[in-house]
């Protein structure tokens, strides 16, 4: 078997050692400015721009599939489809009713508590591109940008909850870390009694804990997880998750926890992208203590 | 032997896009983590087939194109496939004239070593990937060796 067929392997390469040690120190170089310093933001945008074709390349035939599948679906499953999506529209407006309401109360009581953190102001829905980006850390590119305003560490939904949030940021796309991989925490409190901590990720897709809860803590399997709002990063009151597992050894002085994510975090091809609302207190009239009537 | 240097450009470049579309597909996760790097396969072969044609600022490139489409810290696979193509291309003649057997350790080994540079500037970047599943790549990689060099001989004939 003869593999290689060129003439000129024989020839000397000429500089080997100093193009590789040259290429080595540029590489270096990288490395450390994009490490320790934020130059290299700009450059790095530019470059996911040429990587862009690519992506769109390889995702593209799986998005003329869909599009083929879904203009050749029959008419019969159309109207099923539509049937079950009123359905469930009569259901959404029936629970949208009172939810009105509850946001003014809820903004009235948090503006008491001088709490600003966490009210929605606007959504962008973006598209996971269907690329793999590293099989080792749970990551998902999106096609919305910078050029549509999406900054790094912007809170990330999807139907279900909350997905995670943006870790970088291409002219033309996004990466997203989900609130499962290893190295995401988020800060979050229980729903049914208030308590606080942080759950983070494990690495694995359908699994988060919560590793600060002491032994004693008021925490049971079922318990909805949502978001407390708290460091500002994400919005207040959306689900994170429900409690999984919850394993008590008296020996340690910390709980178990499993969590299991409410987000669909291996299935949704839909995100949203949460703005924050800068200053919500601020809409609302200060509350000043009564002027005491002078005498 | 300009002109044929310069012949094998177009071939060198086609293929590493190929190489690197195929690096971000998307598989099912099971497969996912048995992707082998085919893109640093393809740059080995260019090193060892034509090292005057560029082999070792393909390898630079392809590198920088590996660390965007990962998004990890740029320079990292560039230097991991730097060092590696420059050592192929040093043990170019050694390996042309290898049995397959041979090729498929030697390959082994550079892949191995590429894992190992990316795996110590994970590290020294501070978010480490322990997961024992990036040790099979140069594995997988290494078997997949003869199949790759019988296609690209293919393609480097025409």
């Amino acid at each position: 078997m003869v593999a290689f067929r060129s003439t000129d392997a024989s020839g000397r390469t000429t500089g080997l050692l100093f193009r590789c040690v040259l290429f080595c120190l540029l590489a270096l170089a990288l490395i450390i400015v994009d490490k320790r310093f934020d130059h290299l933001g700009k450059i790095r945008r530019l470059l996911s721009v040429v990587a862009y074709p690519v992506q769109v390349a390889v995702a593209s035939p799986f998005q003329g599939w869909h599009w083929f599948r879904d203009s050749v679906t029959t008419r019969d499953a159309l109207r099923a489809d539509k049937g079950k999506l009123e359905a469930e529209l009569r259901v959404a407006q029936f629970r949208l009713q009172r939810y009105e309401a509850l946001e003014a109360e809820t903004q009235r009581l948090r503006a008491l508590r001088d709490n600003t953190a966490g009210v929605t102001d606007r959504f962008v829905i973006g598209e996971v591109m269907n690329v793999d980006l590293d099989a080792f850390r749970e990551r998902v590119l999106v096609d919305k940008g910078a050029g549509d305003g999406v900054y790094v560490g912007q809170a990330v939904l999807d139907s279900g909850g909350v997905f995670g949030q943006v870790a970088r940021v291409g002219q033309l796309t996004s990466e997203v870390i989900l609130v499962s991989d290893a190295s995401h925490a988020i800060p979050v409190q229980i729903n049914r009694n208030g308590l606080r901590t942080v759950a983070v990720g494990t690495g694995e897709t359908n699994r988060l804990k919560l590793p600060y809860l002491p032994t004693s803590a008021d925490v049971v399997a079922g318990d909805l997880l949502v978001t407390s709002g708290l460091g500002g990063g994400f919005p207040a009151g959306y689900p994170v998750g429900t409690i999984a597992e919850v394993k008590r050894d008296p020996a340690q002085s910390l709980a178990d926890v499993d969590v299991k994510p409410a987000a669909a975090l291996d299935r949704s091809t839909e995100l949203l992208f949460v703005w924050l609302k800068p200053q919500a207190a601020e809409l609302l009239p200060p509350l000043k203590p009564a002027p005491v009537p002078k005498k | 032997m300009m002109r044929e240097t310069r012949i094998r450009r177009l071939p060198m470049a086609l293929s590493a896009m190929v190489a690197l579309a195929m690096a971000v597909l998307p598989l099912p996760a099971v497969l996912d983590t048995f992707r082998p790097d085919f893109l640093v396969l393809v740059v080995f072969y260019w090193c060892i087939e034509s090292p005057r044609a560029g082999g070792l600022s393909l390898a630079f490139f392809s590198g920088l194109a590996l660390d965007v489409i990962h998004g990890v810290v740029l320079g990292q696979h560039a230097l991991a496939l730097t060092l590696m193509g420059a050592w192929a291309t040093h043990l170019r003649l050694r390996i042309r004239v290898f049995s397959m057997m041979s090729q498929c350790l030697v390959v082994f080994a550079l892949l191995t070593g590429y894992q190992f540079v990316l795996f110590w500037v994970d590290g020294a970047t501070g978010n480490p990937v322990t997961a024992f599943g990036r040790w099979l790549a140069p594995l997988i990689g290494a078997l997949l060796w003869p199949v790759l060099i019988s296609i690209m001989g293919k393609v480097n004939e025409r």
